[in-house]
């Protein structure tokens, strides 16, 4: 079996249909609501949206694909390295139980979208979780993936927990509680093994953290996930913290989150008086 | 009378304005609107899938934002279903406003969620037995989020969903019937 598999060749039948970040990047739409708008000051994905379940629909779809990702990253990390030379024995235990979690929270999030009326593929899949899953130095997956990816995780399973309880949705409340749990689990085993891994390899450690913000900044996702009521969803600092995140890097990232956010609307100034002349 | 799509051209997305104007008028004929004028204004800009519609007694002015006639596998491609939904959801609000009993209906944007969901759901029900291929459950849980998750809920939104003639004073009633039940 081949190891460290590019994204370009993950394995999807014709219901999917992949995009690159460069792809959703290059889109000069405004998908953000306008500050002057009277109904909807605030982007944060609530039901008070007037879209919301349109909104939550797209999300859960995006959850879908995303825990298949993170599925096939846990997976290839107990594959593509040698136990105990490049990976230990435990570390991939720890993936492949987290292979196991992802593989539970795929089927539970095709049931969630069953239930909020949508269907396979029925949105375009964004590979960039599988991307920060291929690196070549364990160290820099679990930056990566457990620590940026499944933080997202913990911002975006919040965010949809609390979307279930404001509108009074017991399975989606439920369902998001569950999986959210697993999300800190992930993380916690990220960070735990981060500092084992590097605790006598500084630079090693500084480089994994290095590329952790780029992954991060990756994942805020154009300013999607920010403290500002502009990012569709919010740093859940809590679950982040249980998770073994340190209040600097919360802010970190939070800080991120801004800058992408800035850098979106800077780009969709630029493009859109540009279309417009 | 005179049907209208603007833009000519776009920057945005990889639409068709003549494509879009065959959707609209034969969806116009369908609901008998072929006798009034009806502008369509695409707003390229917005990714949303909001639709906003005007309706006067010479005039019916459709603004779909682009998200709303987009292939959602395949972003800033124009989908024929959904160009052809959001035709057909555009036109029978103005109709329902002009000709329907939904005359004293507050503006778009003066409706509150359950009420605009009500609206939507016995809108898409009409769209969906002119055998549009449309998902239901997706419209079921729009009508749970606003009015509440329960069977009740469940059964009021069957029947919106299959009756074909009400007006807004039936209809606004049965909304908030259904939240002072869930309440």
């Amino acid at each position: 079996m081949k190891k460290f598999m590019p994204v370009e060749e993950l394995a999807r039948d014709e219901r999917f249909n992949q995009i690159t970040q460069a792809d959703r990047m290059a889109d000069g739409r405004v998908a953000l609501i306008a500050d002057s708008e009277k109904s909807r000051r605030s982007n944060r994905l609530t039901p008070a949206r007037a879209d919301a379940s349109e909104a939550a629909r797209a999300l859960m779809h995006g959850i879908f694909v995303g825990e298949i990702q993170a599925l096939e990253g846990a997976g290839r990390t107990c594959w593509d390295f040698t136990t105990g030379e490049e990976a230990p024995f435990e570390l991939k235990l720890d993936m492949a139980r987290q292979a196991w979690d992802e593989a539970r929270h795929v089927e539970i999030s095709l049931k969630l979208s069953d239930w909020m009326g949508s269907e396979i593929g029925q949105y375009a899949e964004n590979t960039v979780l599988f991307q920060a899953a291929c690196s070549n130095d364990p160290v820099l997956r679990l930056a990566g993936v457990n620590r940026a990816l499944e933080g997202l995780a913990i911002d975006v399973f919040t965010t949809m927990k609390e979307f279930g309880e404001l509108a009074g949705d017991p399975y989606l409340e439920f369902c998001e509680d569950w999986m959210l749990a697993d999300e800190v689990t992930h993380v916690k085993m990220g960070s735990d093994w981060l500092r084992k891994i590097t605790e006598n390899d500084p630079e090693r450690r500084k480089k994994a953290l290095e590329f952790q913000g780029i992954v991060d900044k990756m994942f805020s996702y154009g300013g999607s996930r920010s403290d500002s009521e502009e990012s569709a969803f919010a740093i859940a600092r809590r679950f982040r913290e249980l998770a073994g995140f340190t209040e600097d890097e919360n802010d970190h990232i939070a800080e991120l989150g801004m800058q992408a956010l800035n850098e979106r609307k800077a780009q969709l100034r630029e493009k859109q008086p540009a279309a417009a002349n | 009378m005179a049907l209208t799509v603007t833009p000519d051209t776009f920057d945005f997305v990889a639409f068709d304005t003549a494509y879009t104007t065959r959707i609209a008028e034969h969806m116009a004929t369908q609901l008998g609107l072929d006798d009034i004028d009806i502008l369509i204004a695409i707003n390229e800009n917005s990714a949303l899938t909001r639709i906003e519609v005007e309706a006067t007694a010479s005039l019916i002015t459709i603004t779909p934002h682009s998200g709303a006639m987009e292939d959602t596998r395949r972003p800033q491609q124009q989908s024929e279903l959904n160009t052809t939904i959001t035709m057909a959801r555009g036109m029978l609000r103005a109709r329902d406003r002009l000709r329907g009993g939904f005359a004293e209906a507050p503006a778009d944007t003066e409706l509150s969620l359950p009420q605009a969901a009500i609206w939507d759901t016995y809108i898409m029900g009409r769209i969906a037995h002119m055998d549009i291929k449309l998902n239901k459950q997706a419209w079921v849980y729009n009508f749970r989020n606003r009015h509440g998750f329960s069977d009740a809920v469940d059964a009021v939104f069957e029947k919106v969903w299959n009756t074909a003639n009400t007006t807004w004073a039936e209809l606004s009633a049965l909304s908030a019937n259904t939240l002072s039940v869930t309440a």
